[in-house]
């Protein structure tokens, strides 16, 4: 079976990338390490490791003599890169192998990569041209085709535009980068794209400019707010005072540069930094530094003029004039700058064409080109057995501990020549580099603090293809299992009212199996009006025990109170309050609560050896499971639940003998009685929730089902696609907390397609129109008549205009003065306070 | 690599990295005005179930070539002992706290221990 090539590189001078080619479509595939597609093209050497890309370009400038970069210009040159890390050298050949093996790394699907398509530059001879098959080779691949950077890009361009008819045409392609510029004449000659010339600066690109407008502009700026001698060489030497500075400020450059392309002026904010000048007086930098497009586009123009002045070169050393070329093909993450551009076609007179995405037309058009180029089939591109090289390995490391950095050791059997390996952290945060294998390996991890850190382990052969040694991942739990490190062994649940059920629902702190210590926040709001002075008071109660389960049947921890008799404003209804929760490792907890209406802030510390009982709040408590029996004793009955009554009655019994102890029970008893008695209502609570809790699931799940029913139909007729894609989005996720024993989960789930379901049936005439006659009907308790009465009027107008958005907020405003039977009812006890 | 690349929406990030900015910039002004709080309960609402964000202010970490949460400049001459000096982006990371993952590297400038004394 014919078998196509499929991976386009674009082995840069400053960035390379990779791409794959299927089925009709380009995927550029993303750098594992750095959440963008390029690898910068470099190589460092330190410490016995080999980095590869942003880990060596950090170095690049600092430690030359240890990395290898802008090794592309020189390819087929006997120039090599002497590395003093290693006392050897390495040839550009070698160093560009590197790029390419650490590039098949990115290809996350697994497939091995066997064959590429490569790029090179137009201004590439024979001999850079074999050098550069030559490193593909050296990586591993089998079969590798070279391809001209300015025919990729326009590939790139003739795959977007399918349409456009190129033939017997020519144009150019301007590639501006981050570091360096191509301009290439491109000609389809008897249908075959041709380069026909060429110019070049090897050192021109982005980052330049960056740095002229720190220099141009930025720095004589900063240097009118401060008396400096000379500014820019403190910035700019390495010796220099401010040197670290000189980053940030390249770094503001950048996001200025940037910002400039889409807006006309662009401000930079330098407050964040301290920086004091030649007489130690601390410099203004709160004072924004606006850059307008105008003073950039003049910082840039000279060079912006120079890459023309190399276009008009190649025009006439191929006497053409410009209406001979149908458009320059901008290419290179710099030609996104709109001066560019605009400048390039003012001073050629050719139209700009920006069709295709400048940062990766390269590769696409080198995976496009792979996709139509077949490889040889045969057993010579067949991968190396697993493990030809009898490798055994012996890991020695700790998986668990307290420290911070770990040491993992390994013996190694076998033919060890020719191999690396290489340990990178899953979580994107460490990666050791390729390292020579040798018979005991030793690295050093560092841990994330009470985390498991995962590393995976790999054994690599010279073209950077993994050998299969039975091991590939290291595990190390951070702060667990240790003695010091205590997990908790259940839920820690903040005591919330449930306005709505009036009752209360558990909001958890903590997880169980959560490692100590831990801080936890939460907000909350007030549910009642606390009128400064008075005896009304909030609860912050804070349970121990599983989340899904009633307050009740949880172990109280500690009980934060604050009264009206506390605070130094009232308390109004919604305001928030800010939690924060602390447990030590020997189980302390600490409550802290900060009123934003008020500006207070309480705080309490429960020892984790005192149980926390307050007998006012049992008695209530009491009071509040014997009206909850109540309940279901009914409930039970009326559905013909005899047995379950019959134990709920023996229950209630239990209950009201409880009642009668707590009434006895002085509000400072200082036996253990209040202690007892709050571990028998939590059995009696537990055993209440236990024989209710099959009948709660249930009707939850009745009342999920119904709810989707119901929101299905209205979403299918008259939903959406955002709509239907979260309704999709739910019923995809039904499995999950159907098959879970949480009822709260599933009803929460049920709210979320009852509001689904409203929020489309608020659009519909047909529902407006049943609301507001509903409104009507309950227009003589409205709060405000003379309001209603005008409300009502403008309804019936709209619904005869049939302006439906109108009549909608009519209906909003009507709701407003239904009076609020939550607040006005009087028989709602408000347990701890807040919602 | 197990580890999921997470494309997180650019303008998320975005709201991260100011957010981060606006704390050091309390930390360094004073917070007269209480602002923390509000910029802890943005913090606390990017790290909810729903979206599990979180970002980690590298200032003053040790810093090497195995580190690739970082993206750094090397201010100064030395290229050992490097610690973060100037932090211009945070690590962003998602996840709950025990199984994290970076999700945009930080960008910082080090420089080596003994030379930082001058800042």
């Amino acid at each position: 079976m014919t078998k196509m090539i499929n991976f386009g590189i674009d082995l840069g001078t400053t960035n390379s990338l990779i791409a794959k080619f299927e089925k009709g479509q380009v995927d550029v595939f993303k750098n594992p390490n750095g959440f963008k597609e390029t690898l910068p093209s470099v190589v460092g050497f330190r410490n016995d490791r080999t980095l590869i890309g942003d880990p060596a370009r950090t170095f690049a400038e600092k430690d030359p003599k240890s990395v290898g970069s802008r090794f592309k210009r020189k390819m087929g040159t006997t120039e090599t890169v002497k590395i003093k890390a290693i006392k050897s050298s390495k040839t550009p050949v070698e160093l560009s192998a590197f790029v390419l093996k650490e590039l098949k790394t990115f290809v996350h699907t697994g497939e091995a990569v066997d064959a590429a398509v490569i790029t090179i530059p137009a201004s590439f001879d024979t001999v850079q041209s074999n050098a550069t098959k030559e490193a593909g080779l050296a990586a591993g691949f089998k079969h590798v085709v070279l391809l001209q950077e300015p025919i990729a890009a326009s590939l790139a361009y003739a795959n977007k535009e399918k349409g456009v008819d190129l033939r017997n045409s020519q144009w150019m392609t301007y590639d501006l980068g981050g570091g360096t510029f191509d301009v290439a004449l491109v000609r389809i000659v008897e249908g075959e794209l041709t380069v026909i010339d060429h110019e070049g600066d090897n050192y021109l690109g982005g980052s330049d400019f960056d740095a002229m407008l720190v220099e141009l502009l930025i720095v004589p700026e900063i240097s009118r707010r401060g008396r400096f001698a000379d500014l820019l060489n403190q910035l700019k030497s390495e010796k220099g005072k401010h040197n670290a500075i000189w980053y940030r400020l390249l770094h503001a450059a950048e996001a200025c540069k940037i910002e400039l392309s889409s807006k006309t002026s662009s401000e930079i904010d330098l407050s964040s930094i301290s920086l004091a000048d030649d007489d130690g007086v601390t410099v203004d930098t709160e004072s924004l530094i606006t850059i307008t497009r105008s003073e950039f586009e003049a910082v840039i123009k000279d060079a912006i003029d120079g890459t023309a002045e190399m276009m008009k070169k190649i025009l006439t050393r191929n006497s053409l004039r410009p209406e001979d070329l149908e458009f320059v093909l901008m290419v290179g993450g710099s030609t996104y700058i709109p001066y560019v551009r605009k400048r390039v076609g003012e001073l050629m007179g050719i139209a700009i064409n920006t069709s295709i995405d400048p940062t990766n037309a390269i590769v696409v058009g080198a995976a496009f080109y792979a996709g139509a180029k077949e490889i040889r089939t045969g057993n010579d591109l067949k991968t190396a057995a697993p493990n030809a090289h009898q490798i055994k390995l012996r890991c020695v490391y700790n998986r668990n501990t307290q420290e911070s950095e770990e040491t993992f050791t390994a013996r190694v059997e076998g033919d060890i020549a020719g191999l690396f390996f290489r340990i990178t952290g899953e979580d994107g945060a460490y990666d050791s580099g390729l390292k020579a294998l040798t018979a005991r390996i030793t690295e050093d991890l560092p841990l994330r603090e009470g985390a498991f850190n995962l590393f995976t382990f790999k054994i690599l052969d010279a073209q950077n293809n993994p050998v299969d040694v039975g091991f590939d991942s290291i595990q190390i739990a951070q702060g667990r299992y240790s003695v010091a490190g205590q997990m908790l062994p259940e839920d820690i649940n903040l005591v919330k009212d449930d306005l709505s059920k009036k009752d209360t629902v558990l909001d958890r702190l903590f997880a169980k199996n959560s490692v100590l210590p831990a801080t936890g926040k939460k907000t909350v709001e007030v549910a009642k009006t606390i009128v400064k002075g008075s005896d009304d008071y909030l609860r912050l109660i804070v349970v121990e025990g599983p989340t899904g389960r009633h307050s009740s049947t949880n172990k109280p921890i500690g009980i934060l109170m604050i009264t009206g008799k506390q605070i130094n404003r009232d308390l109004l209804r919604g305001t928030e309050i800010d939690l924060t929760i602390e447990m030590s490792e020997s189980r302390d907890l600490t409550v802290s609560a900060y009123l934003n209406g008020t500006g207070q802030e309480f705080s309490q510390v429960f020892k984790g050896s005192e149980r926390q009982v307050d007998p006012r709040l049992l008695a209530s408590e009491v009071l509040q499971l014997e009206t909850s029996v109540m309940n279901e004793i009914d409930e039970a009955t009326e559905n013909g639940s005899h047995d379950t009554a019959d134990m709920l009655e023996r229950l209630q019994n239990q209950v009201r003998d409880l009642i009668t102890e707590c009434s006895a029970l002085a509000e400072d008893d200082v036996t253990d009685d209040r202690f007892k008695l709050e571990d028998k209502k939590r059995r009696i609570a537990q055993e209440v929730f236990e024989l209710t809790s099959s009948k709660r699931l249930d009707a939850a799940k009745v009342a999920y089902f119904e709810a989707k029913k119901v929101a299905a139909s209205v979403v299918q007729d008259n939903g959406n696609d955002r709509e239907k894609h979260t309704l999709r989005e739910i019923i995809s996720l039904e499995q999950t907390f159907i098959e879970s024993t949480n009822p709260q989960r599933i009803e929460l789930m049920a709210e979320k397609l009852g509001s689904l379901r409203f929020q489309i049936l608020w659009r519909l005439p047909g529902f407006l129109v049943s609301m507001f006659d509903h409104l009507n009907g309950r227009r003589a308790a409205m709060n405000d008549q003379v309001q209603a009465k005008q409300l009502f009027e403008n309804g019936k107008r709209l619904i005869v205009e049939e302006s439906w958005d109108d009549l909608s907020q009519v209906i909003r405003r009507l709701w407003d003065l239904v009076p609020d039977e939550e607040r006005s009812t009087e028989d709602v006890r408000l347990y701890t306070g807040v919602v | 690599m197990a580890r999921p690349i997470q494309e997180i929406p650019k303008w998320l990030l975005t709201l991260m990295n100011n957010l981060c900015e606006i704390e050091r910039k309390l930390a360094v002004h004073g917070d007269p005005g209480h602002a923390s709080r509000n910029v802890d309960r943005i913090k606390d609402a990017l790290h909810s179930e729903e979206l599990l964000l979180f970002y980690e202010d590298p200032m003053g970490q040790p810093f090497n070539e195995t580190r690739t949460d970082l993206e750094a400049s090397i201010s100064g001459q030395s290229t050992e002992n490097l610690v973060v000096v100037e932090v211009i982006k945070p690590i962003v990371r998602i996840g709950p706290p025990q199984k994290s993952w970076v999700v945009q590297k930080g960008i910082v400038v080090v420089q080596a221990k003994e030379e930082g004394k001058t800042l």
